[in-house]
């Protein structure tokens, strides 16, 4: 009777899908509510949590810390967006380009860097940006006659170091990306831009960037996401959680730092619905400018 | 796809392989993981021990051995996991408040330490064993880990604090470095030695606060009062800083890499002879012995300078203590080993000769044989010898109380304070009112 | 023709320069490996090729020394098959669920894909950690793949992939007198075997890479995955250098070896999780 239930057209769906439903309410569901009812909460070790109403989202607002990790996360998602996205799209078009030369070597050479953990890549280019003389990019700058810096100490050179490190290991994934959203666009399009004595510039702006449009959509909605969640890079740059005068602080590392470091669940979670609430609202918007929210199939 | 398939089984049989032999060679040291073995027996009971020097894992390996030869029927094998510094503390730290996980005996700093006190410590009392030790060590080093009387933790060292300096750089300056008693000479001798050599002659450090400590201690004072409250913009403090200020405005110090000498940059930049001195906790020996093998024979050992003649010459600084978790196994067990691997005398003999440390024992510092034994590596290593200088200033060591707010003062100067003033220029005391109101927000 | 042979030099000089740039860490940590790490400590990470400088000591050390280096080499492989094969099995018949039936509350449910897709994992570090610490689950593998089982990314990409393939093969199974589950298991898993090898690749680079998850959830060091590892190398207490550069160079060798064997795969699975419009 229950084979008969279990085997039956109805049913089965069901059954196809029940992992995703368990996962997605035991740690998905269950745990960002209890997120939410902990960010109204005051959590001291080994008491009872106490209802503190707004208390924790108020402090926040008024927490220079907090403030100064949201400004990180943003910038450094703005700044990823704003290289992460055009130069992996122009490297695509010219790579895809019949007149190049070693294309799948230099596919392979690009996605090479995303093969390495964050773990060994912040820790090379930790080395590379040291402020000794003789690191990487000191004794480059040395070819300049400049003066070693300290980048790891500064918040502009900071940047530098972290755009790099994300630099360096997403161009070669995003330009995947772009290859393959270029896959779509058929032939005959450009042939018929060409009979029609269409410049490459203009082929690229008419057809290339509006027909890549549904990639870009992708790219930049997994870039927000990554952008203002980030957090092991900067761990790994500064060796720590703690960077000096917190220029490597972000968001993610915040919530660490409250919740792992200081006990302060309560307090953490708030940064959490925060931070949800910041990357929903970008995306949505995002989205809806897209145009993504229009009745498609 | 045959072909590929192929190369896909020729790659997962060499992992598996590898790892076949990986697992054959995991034992003692390196940096990670061990179980220390000691001798001990098939009934030994296994304890797990965390900490974030490797070297304290070889205090208590030879601890342990002894242990394992004196006590037949209650031997004991040591799990020893070396983890970094924060991760180790927050690792413990979850692991208390959750009651999973947890250690049976782990290390923990003294600037992590009062978080660990907080509310009801999930740390086992130690009054009873530290008992029969009581006479014979410093009172003050059991004080600095109790709470309302109760002893959790067992210290490793007093870390008297001492100016450690190179003088094959102040012999190419001319300076001797026992002319240096007040810091108007050393910012002579400082000047000097940049006009000459073009060599700092300390450090101005940005990510720790020995220098701001001792600074205090040596003026009575401290970084916060009587009832807990951090007072890091106080006179005192603010004399402090300024002085190191302006010692650096005169290149006499300089920032270092690694922001203090205790980091693996900065155990290059002394190597390389680019600084004279190291303001340090006594402890900072084993540092040098360890990473800094070029400088052997050229390190001299000196009292801290001071702002005027007469003021005490040291401070204890820094400390590591070894407590017994709540979830423990054995706890008995595990409490009775480590006051015998920390308190008893053989250990505090043994901590000097394996770690290089300043024993809480203080009867140690009297054992001629014990402290000049010309076999011993920082012997060897040191121009003269370490229990010199400590005798000398013995009753000068100073404390700086260690309260519950040490943990966010420590971490505002450190991230926030000494960058502003030493990398940014930013004016003393302003900088010191921002860190106050800081650490009082951070504290609400 | 003199153009397009103009065109192409200067295409592959310009992919050249940037491409060099990206090899230039590799470079640094493979020539690295071969250094003291004491020298990497004072000098930081260069580019000097100084022969005298260098020898194969760290290799020896990494695989004859004392240390547990291979221990957590050996943790990321097993965690990485079983993570790999448990999360595609789960996630390939999760899919199959989506795109080949109507049932109420499906639009829903591929709502909640596409939302977890888009919401950072990040936020629910603690509260998963509660949630795993209070079933007992803390420092198990469990831990870590139990969350990841029905991967969002991997079903929404098989998802797709079902798209393309003609709903007969369901209907002829049926005939035939399969029954559903066996419909799944005999006609479209082998069907679905290129998208497998591209996912497989995908979930396994993620997996090998994974750190701040296992992290938290790992506290024993004979549990300890390969970048757990390295990560508690970064220690001033040690002469740890030695064994970091030369065991973070040895990391990626594994994973280049299979991204060379596959990379075909590698690509497509990568560009087939772009969405189609």
């Amino acid at each position: 009777m229950l084979k008969k239930f279990l085997y039956s057209q109805k049913v089965a769906p069901y059954v196809f899908v029940l992992p995703f439903i368990l996962v997605f309410i035991i740690f998905w569901l269950y745990p960002l509510g209890n997120s939410f009812g902990m960010s109204f909460q005051k959590t001291t070790l080994g008491q009872e949590a106490q209802w503190v109403g707004f208390d924790n989202y108020s402090k926040l607002m008024g927490d220079g810390i907090f403030l100064k990790a949201v400004t990180n996360s943003v910038i450094y998602m703005i700044m990823t967006l704003a290289i992460l996205i055009p130069f992996p799209m122009l490297f695509a078009v010219l790579i895809n380009n019949k007149f190049m030369w070693g294309r799948e070597f230099f596919k392979s050479a690009f996605f090479f860097p995303a093969l390495t953990s964050v773990v060994v890549a912040g820790t090379i280019f930790r080395l590379m940006f040291g402020e000794m003389e003789g690191s990487l990019i000191n004794s480059f700058l040395g070819l300049f006659g400049m003066e070693p810096m300290k980048f790891l100490k500064g918040q502009f050179t900071g940047y530098i170091a972290l755009i790099a490190l994300a630099t360096w290991r997403w161009t070669g994934v995003n330009m995947l990306y772009f290859l393959s959203g270029l896959k779509n666009i058929p032939d005959d399009y450009y042939e018929a831009a060409s009979i029609d004595g269409a410049s490459a510039f203009q082929k690229f702006t008419r057809i290339t960037m509006p027909l890549l449009k549904p990639t870009t959509i992708y790219v930049l909605t997994i870039s927000i996401y990554a952008g203002l969640a980030m957090f092991i890079e900067s761990m790994m740059l500064w060796n720590g959680n703690n960077s000096p005068k917190n220029i490597g602080l972000t968001i993610v590392g915040y919530l660490y730092r409250q919740g792992i470091e200081k006990n302060n669940l309560g307090y953490a979670a708030a940064v959490g619905i925060v931070l949800l609430a910041i990357t929903m609202i970008i995306n949505l918007t995002q989205l809806a400018f897209s145009g993504m929210f229009k009745k498609e199939d | 796809m045959k072909n590929k398939g192929a190369i896909l089984l020729i790659i997962m049989s060499m992992i598996l392989v590898l790892s076949g032999c990986g697992k054959s060679s995991n034992s003692s040291s390196g940096g990670e993981k061990s179980v220390l073995d000691a001798g001990a027996g098939e009934n030994a009971t296994e304890l797990s021990y965390w900490t974030f020097v490797e070297l304290h894992g070889q205090h208590f390996e030879k601890m342990l051995e002894k242990w394992n030869v004196a006590n037949p029927d209650r031997q004991i094998k040591l799990n020893v996991t070396v983890m970094p510094y924060d991760d180790m503390h927050n690792k413990l730290s979850i692991a208390l408040q959750t009651g999973v996980g947890a250690p049976d005996i782990s290390d923990i700093e003294l600037g992590k330490y009062p978080d660990f006190l907080a509310g009801t410590p999930q740390l086992e009392s130690l009054n009873d064993v530290v008992e029969q030790y009581k006479e014979s060590i410093v009172q003050s080093q059991l004080d600095l880990y109790s709470k309302e009387g109760t002893v959790y933790g067992l210290s490793t060292h007093v870390g008297a604090t001492v100016a450690f300096y190179n003088t094959e750089i102040l012999d190419e300056a001319g300076v001797n470095y026992k002319d240096i008693v007040t810091w108007d000479d050393f910012k002579k001798a400082g000047i000097q030695v940049y006009e000459k050599t073009g060599k700092y002659m300390g450090t101005a450090d940005t990510s720790a606060v020995w220098q701001e400590s001792l600074l205090l201690a040596q003026q009575g004072a401290d970084l916060t009062d009587d009832s807990a409250n951090p007072i890091v913009n106080s006179p005192e403090m603010i004399k402090a800083l300024t002085m190191l200020k302006d010692l650096k405005d005169n290149n006499v110090i300089s920032t270092i890499a690694g922001g203090q000498p205790d980091t693996e940059e900065a155990y290059g930049e002394y190597n390389a002879g680019n600084y004279v001195t190291a303001f340090m906790p006594l402890w900072q020996m084993s540092r040098y012995t360890n990473y800094m093998a070029e400088l052997s024979g050229k390190i001299a050992i000196a009292p801290l300078p001071v702002f005027e003649k007469g003021m005490p010459r040291s401070y204890g600084g820094g400390g590591t203590a070894t407590v017994v978790t709540k979830t423990a196994k054995d706890v008995q067990l595990a409490k009775e080993f480590i006051a015998y691997a920390k308190l008893s005398l053989d250990a505090n003999i043994e901590i000097w000769n394996t770690l290089g440390f300043d024993p809480i024992n203080m009867s140690v510092w009297d054992m001629k044989d014990v402290t000049h034994n010309p076999e011993n590596q920082f012997v060897k290593y040191f121009v003269n010898n370490p229990f010199d200088v400590l005798n000398e200033v013995k009753d000068e060591i100073m404390l700086i109380k260690s309260t519950s707010a040490s943990p966010t003062i420590n971490n505002v100067l450190c991230t926030v304070t000494l960058n502003e003033i030493f990398e940014d220029g930013r004016d003393v005391t302003e900088a010191l009112n921002a860190a106050q109101e800081q650490i009082v927000q951070d504290l609400k | 023709m003199n153009k397009n042979i103009a065109l192409k030099i200067v295409l592959f000089i310009f992919f050249g320069i940037v491409g060099f740039l990206i090899l230039v860490p590799f470079y640094a940590i493979t020539i690295a490996s071969f250094k003291p790490g004491a020298d990497l400590i004072r000098n930081g990470l260069n580019l000097n090729f100084d022969l005298s400088a260098m020898s194969f000591d760290n290799f020896v050390f990494l695989f004859t020394g004392d240390h547990s280096y291979f221990t957590w080499f050996f943790n990321s492989v097993l965690l990485t098959i079983v993570q790999v094969t448990l999360t595609l099995f789960v996630s390939a018949t999760v899919a199959y669920g989506f795109s080949a039936y109507e049932f109420k509350g499906k639009n829903l449910l591929f709502i909640c894909v596409l939302l977890i897709m888009m919401v950072p994992f990040e936020i629910l570090l603690l509260p998963l950690y509660t949630l795993t610490n209070n079933i007992g689950l803390m420092n198990s593998y469990s831990a870590i793949v139990l969350p990841g089982i029905a991967s969002a990314a991997t079903i929404f990409f098989f998802r797709q992939y079902l798209r393309g393939i003609p709903k007969e093969i369901i209907s002829a199974g049926r005939v035939d007198g399969a029954s559903e589950y066996g419909i799944y298991l005999k006609l479209i898993l082998p069907v679905m075997k290129p998208s497998f090898a591209a996912m497989a690749i995908l979930n396994g680079m993620n997996s090998w890479n994974n750190f701040l998850w296992p992290f938290m959830v790992l506290s024993s060091g004979n549990k300890f995955t390969l970048p757990i590892g390295l990560k508690t190398l970064l220690t001033p207490y040690g002469n740890n250098y030695d064994l970091l550069i030369v065991g973070s160079f040895f990391s990626i060798v594994p994973i280049f070896a299979l991204f060379i064997a596959f990379q075909k795969y590698f690509i497509d699975g990568m560009t087939a999780g772009a969405v189609k419009g």
